[in-house]
C-alpha cells in the first residue's frame, strides 16, 4: 500500500514540477511548485522522515514559496512586466540536452547494483534526530546559523534604498 | 708641522665646494663668495707654508688605504715634490686671482652657489693631479677635472649651444681619458702597483717596445686634456663657459693637465726616442695648426682658445726634447699671461655690452679704462714672445732645447716652432690692434667693471713679465733658476755655446718683432675681415668638426640608427610585438566567449555537466566489463 | 517495498527537471525556482540514502540543506528586488556588465 501511494506520489510530484516548469507566469509557476513540494513532503514520510516532511511542508511550501509570491507581489509584476516565456525554438537543444542528462542520470542509477535493492522499513523518531542533530551535528548547526545570520545580514543590505543617481 | 698636513691643500677646496654645495643658496652671497676665495687663497697660503716639504726629494704623505684587494693596494697617497710644488702654486695663486676676478664677473649670476662650488671642485680636481703619487688618484682628479669642465663650459645650460659644448668638451677629453685608463691598467699589470714613483723606479725594467706604445698611450691621455691634436676640438667650443672658466681651463686647471703628466712620467716616457719624437711632433703640428686658425679668428676668445692650444703644443715639443724644466717654465709663464689675457678679454666683452666679434670692436683704448689696455698688452706681448717678456724666455728656452737636440729631424720641428712664433706675434698684434685700435665699431653698450674684475689682473701681467726672472739662461747673466729648483727633475741639460744661444734668442725677437710689425702694417687701419676659402677654412679650424662629424660621429650615428631602426625596432621589438599580436588576438577571440549573459553561462555549465555524466558512465561500463 | 533505485530515479529526474528550469527560463524568479527544484531531488537522494542505509545522517543533511536553502532564498531574492530597482526588468541577460 505504502509502496503503490509512493510511486503514485512521485509521479505527481513530477507532474506538478514538469507543469510549473512550463509556465510563463511566476505566479502559477510557484503554485504547481507548492503541490510538487507537498507530495514531496509525503514521499519523505514515506521514507520514514517525518520531521524532514513536516518541515518540508512549514518551510519549503509555506516559507520560502511564501516568499516568492510575495516577492512577485510587492515588485507589482502586471501581466506585461512578465517577460516573453520560453520561445519554442530553443525547446529544441534544450530538451535534447535535458533528455541526454535525464537518460545518463538514470543508467548511471539503474547501471549500479544498489539500484535493485529494496529500502527496509524504516522510521526515524524525531527525538533520535534531534538529538544527533544537537549532539554529533552540533558543529554544524551552528555554522549554518551563522549561515542564516549573514544572509539576514545580507539581505539587509541589499534591501536598503539605492544611493541617488544609481537608479536605471 | 708635519708632512701628513699635505692634506689640508687638497681638503680646503673641497670643503669649500662642498659647502657651497649644501649652504650656498642659503647664505649670504657674500658669505658664499667669501667661501669660494678662501677655499683657493687658503690652498696657496698652505702651499708657501709646506714649500718646505718640496725641497730635497720631496714629501710622500700617505693618508689612508684607499683600495685594498688582492694585489691592488692603492694608498691615497700625495707626493709633493719639486715638480709638484711650483704647479700647485702656481695653480692655487692663479686660481685665487681668478676666483677674485669671477666674484666681479658673476655679480648679476643668480646661480652663484653652483658656479662657485663647481670652481672650488675644478681646483680641488687639479690638486689632486697635480699631488696624487697614485695613478688611481691621479685618475680621480683627471676625472674630476673632466666632470668640473663639464659642468662649467655648459653653466649656463639654458642656451643649447653651451650645453652641447660641455657635453663635447667632457666626451672628447674622455676619449683620451680611455687611453690613460688603457695605460694604468697597463702599468698595474706590469709592475703591480700604481704607485707613479714606484712607476717611475721600475721603468728601466720595462721591455722597451712595450715602453713606446705605454708612452704613446700616456700622450692620447695628456692630448685628451691638453687639447693636442687629434683631440683638440673640444678646446675652441669650450668658450661657451663663462670667461672666468675659461681662464682657469687654460691657465691653471686643465689644459697643463697633460704637460703635468709627461712631466710626472718623464722617466718613464724619456726612455723611448720614438716616443719623445711623437710627443714633439703632437706638440709641433698642434702648435702650427692652431696658430694658423688662430689667425683667421672673429671670436675674441676663440683666438686665444687657438692661442692656448698652441702654446701648450709648445709644452709638448720642450717634453719631447727632454726638457721638464722648459716645459714647466713656458708652463708657469703661460698660465700668468693666458690668464691675464682672458680676464682682461671678459672686461673687454664686457664694456662691450656682451660684443665677442673682434671686428665689431675697436677703439678701446680710449674707450675703456687705460689700465686695461696696459694689463692686455701686457699679457699679449708676452703671448707674442716679445724680447725681456716672460714668454720670450721660456719659448727661447723650449727653442733651444729642440735646435741642440742631437736628432736632426728636431730641427723641423724647431723650424715649426719659429713659424709659429711668427704667426703667434702677428695674430696675438691683430688682436691688440683690432680690439684697442682705431674708432668703436661695435653697438652694445657698456657695462661698468667692477672694481674686483680690474686689480686681480695686475699681480698676473707684472708676473707674466718677468716671468722670465724664475729661469733666466745663463748666457744673460741669469742663475736658471727654475732649472736648477727642479734638479734631476729638470730633464736633459741644454749644453749650447753661448754665440748659438745668442743667436737663438736674437732670432725668436727678430721673428716677434716681425709679427708685430706685420700685424701692424695689416691692421693699424681697420680692415674687414677676408672673404675668401681660406680663411674660411682657418676660420673652421680646418674643418676638423667636419672631418670629426664625417668620420666618426656620421659612422656612429649610421651605425647606432642601424641597431635601432635595423635590430631593435624591426627585429626585437617586431618580434615581441608580433607574438604580443598573436597573444591579443587569441584574447579576442576568448573575449567572445565571455557575453556577459547568464543565460550563456548556465548552458555551457550544463553540457559540462552533461559531459561529466557521460565520462562517469563510460568509466562505469568499462568497469563492468571487467 | 520501495526499491532503492526507483527512490533515486524520481530525485534524478526532478533534478533534471530543475536544471531544465534554469536552462529554460530567462527570467530571473523562475531560474531561482529552478535551482529551488534541484535542491529538492538533492533532498530526496539524502532522505532515501538514509532510510536505505537506516541511519540518522542522511535526515540530518536534509535539514541543513533546507535551511541553508532558506539562507540563499533570502539572499537571491533581495538581489531580486535589487536588479528589479536598478533597471526595472527581471530579465537576466539585460544584467551584462560582465561582458568582456
Amino acid at each position: 500500500m505504502a509502496t503503490v501511494l509512493f510511486y503514485i506520489l512521485g509521479f505527481t510530484m513530477l507532474a506538478a514540477t514538469l507543469l510549473c516548469i512550463t509556465r510563463r507566469n511566476p505566479v502559477h509557476a510557484v503554485i504547481y511548485l507548492v503541490a510538487g513540494l507537498f507530495a514531496l513532503a509525503l514521499m519523505f514520510y514515506l521514507l520514514g522522515a517525518p520531521l524532514v516532511a513536516a518541515w518540508q511542508v512549514i518551510v519549503y511550501a509555506g516559507a520560502i514559496m511564501v516568499l516568492f509570491l510575495f516577492i512577485i507581489m510587492m515588485l507589482g509584476l502586471a501581466p506585461q512586466d512578465v517577460p516573453e516565456g520560453p520561445s519554442w525554438q530553443r525547446w529544441g537543444p534544450l530538451a535534447l540536452l535535458s533528455s541526454s542528462i535525464m537518460i545518463c542520470t538514470l543508467l548511471l542509477i539503474f547501471k549500479d547494483p544498489m539500484a535493485g535493492q529494496q529500502i527496509d522499513d524504516f522510521y526515524l523518531a524525531p527525538q533520535v534526530l534531534g538529538e544527533a542533530l544537537f549532539s554529533r551535528y552540533a558543529l554544524a548547526v551552528e555554522i549554518v546559523s551563522f549561515q542564516l545570520l549573514f544572509a539576514t545580514i545580507g539581505a539587509y543590505m541589499l534591501g536598503r534604498p539605492l544611493p541617488k543617481g544609481e537608479d536605471q | 708641522m708635519n708632512e701628513s698636513l699635505l692634506f689640508l691643500i687638497l681638503l680646503l677646496p673641497l670643503f669649500c665646494a662642498v659647502f657651497n654645495m649644501l649652504f650656498g643658496m642659503r647664505l649670504p652671497r657674500l658669505f658664499t663668495e667669501v667661501m669660494a676665495v678662501i677655499g683657493v687663497a687658503g690652498a696657496f697660503v698652505l702651499t708657501l707654508l709646506f714649500w718646505g716639504y718640496a725641497e730635497g726629494d720631496g714629501s710622500r704623505a700617505v693618508l689612508f688605504t684607499w683600495l685594498n684587494s688582492g694585489t691592488l693596494n692603492v694608498s691615497f697617497a700625495l707626493n709633493f715634490d719639486r715638480l709638484a710644488a711650483p704647479m700647485t702654486l702656481m695653480v692655487t695663486g692663479v686660481a685665487t686671482l681668478i676666483h677674485l676676478y669671477a666674484v666681479g664677473y658673476m655679480r648679476e649670476e643668480d646661480d652663484y652657489a653652483r658656479f662657485f662650488s663647481l670652481l672650488n671642485l675644478f681646483v680641488f680636481a687639479m690638486l689632486v693631479i697635480v699631488l696624487a703619487d697614485n695613478l688611481l688618484v691621479l685618475f680621480l682628479g683627471w676625472e674630476g677635472v673632466g666632470f668640473c669642465s663639464y659642468g662649467l663650459i655648459g653653466f649656463w645650460y639654458r642656451k643649447l649651444e653651451n650645453a652641447k659644448a660641455g657635453t663635447k668638451a667632457f666626451l672628447v677629453t674622455r676619449v683620451g681619458d680611455v687611453f690613460l685608463g688603457i695605460a694604468m691598467l697597463w702599468l698595474f699589470a706590469l709592475t703591480g702597483t700604481l704607485s707613479i714613483s714606484a712607476i717611475n723606479a721600475q721603468a728601466a725594467l720595462i721591455s722597451p717596445g712595450v715602453v713606446i706604445v705605454l708612452s704613446l698611450l700616456l700622450l692620447l691621455g695628456a692630448c685628451g686634456k691638453s687639447a693636442q691634436l687629434p683631440l683638440m676640438t673640444w678646446l675652441a667650443d669650450a668658450m661657451a663657459g663663462p670667461t672666468p672658466v675659461s681662464a682657469l681651463i687654460h691657465a691653471a686647471t686643465m689644459v697643463t693637465a697633460g704637460v703635468y703628466l709627461l712631466c710626472r712620467f718623464f722617466p718613464l716616457v724619456s726612455l723611448s726616442a720614438v716616443a719623445m719624437t711623437a710627443i714633439t711632433a703632437i706638440g709641433a703640428l698642434t702648435a702650427i695648426y692652431a696658430a694658423s686658425c688662430a689667425m683667421a679668428q672673429r671670436d675674441i676668445k676663440r683666438v686665444l682658445a687657438y692661442s692656448t692650444m698652441s702654446q701648450v703644443g709648445y709644452m709638448f715639443m720642450a717634453v719631447g726634447a727632454g726638457t721638464v724644466a722648459g716645459a714647466m717654465f713656458h708652463l708657469l709663464t703661460h698660465a700668468f699671461f693666458k690668464a691675464v689675457l682672458f680676464m682682461a678679454a671678459g672686461c673687454i666683452i664686457h664694456l662691450g655690452g656682451g660684443e665677442n666679434n673682434i671686428f665689431k670692436m675697436g677703439g678701446l683704448a680710449r674707450r675703456g679704462p687705460a689700465e686695461l689696455f696696459w694689463v692686455f698688452l701686457a699679457g699679449a706681448v708676452c703671448l707674442a714672445g716679445l724680447p725681456l717678456t716672460g714668454g720670450f724666455f721660456s719659448k727661447d728656452s723650449i727653442l733651444l732645447a729642440l735646435y741642440t737636440y742631437p736628432d736632426p729631424v728636431y730641427r723641423v720641428f724647431w723650424l715649426i716652432g719659429i713659424v709659429t712664433a711668427l704667426l703667434t706675434s702677428f695674430y696675438t698684434f691683430r688682436l691688440v690692434y683690432l680690439v684697442f685700435a682705431g674708432e668703436w665699431r661695435g653697438s652694445g653698450h657698456p657695462h661698468a667693471l667692477p672694481l674686483l674684475m680690474r686689480w686681480p689682473l695686475w699681480p698676473l701681467a707684472l708676473l707674466g713679465l718677468a716671468g722670465g726672472m724664475f729661469n733666466l739662461p745663463a748666457f744673460l747673466g741669469g742663475g736658471e733658476a727654475l732649472h736648477h729648483w727642479y734638479g734631476t727633475m729638470a730633464g736633459r741639460m741644454l749644453t749650447a755655446s753661448h754665440d748659438v744661444e745668442w743667436m737663438l734668442a736674437g732670432l725668436a725677437a727678430a721673428i716677434a718683432v716681425v709679427g708685430w710689425f706685420a700685424a701692424h702694417w695689416r691692421y693699424r687701419t681697420y680692415q674687414a675681415p677676408l672673404e675668401n676659402a681660406l680663411s674660411r677654412f682657418l676660420l673652421s679650424g680646418w674643418q676638423a668638426d667636419a672631418l670629426v662629424d664625417r668620420f666618426f660621429i656620421r659612422p656612429f650615428n649610421a651605425m647606432a640608427l642601424f641597431s635601432w631602426i635595423g635590430c631593435d625596432r624591426t627585429l626585437f621589438d617586431g618580434s615581441l610585438e608580433g607574438l604580443a599580436r598573436t597573444a591579443t588576438r587569441c584574447g579576442a577571440l576568448l573575449l567572445k566567449i565571455t557575453t556577459g549573459r547568464l543565460t550563456t553561462y548556465l548552458s555551457a555549465f550544463a553540457w559540462g555537466f552533461l559531459i561529466l555524466l557521460g565520462w562517469f558512465l563510460l568509466k562505469l561500463v568499462e568497469g563492468g566489463g571487467h | 517495498m520501495i526499491s532503492f533505485g526507483h527512490a533515486l530515479a524520481f530525485a534524478g529526474a526532478l533534478f533534471v527537471l530543475g536544471l531544465t528550469c534554469v536552462l529554460l527560463h530567462r527570467q530571473i524568479l523562475m531560474i531561482l525556482i529552478g535551482v529551488e527544484i534541484m535542491l529538492n531531488g538533492a533532498s530526496l537522494v539524502f532522505v532515501a540514502a538514509s532510510a536505505y542505509w537506516q541511519q540518522v545522517d542522511g535526515q540530518v543533511f536534509a535539514l541543513l540543506l533546507m535551511a541553508i536553502t532558506a539562507a540563499e532564498v533570502a539572499v537571491a531574492l533581495a538581489m531580486v528586488v535589487y536588479l528589479w530597482r536598478r533597471k526595472r526588468t527581471l530579465v537576466a541577460d539585460e544584467f551584462n556588465r560582465m561582458r568582456g
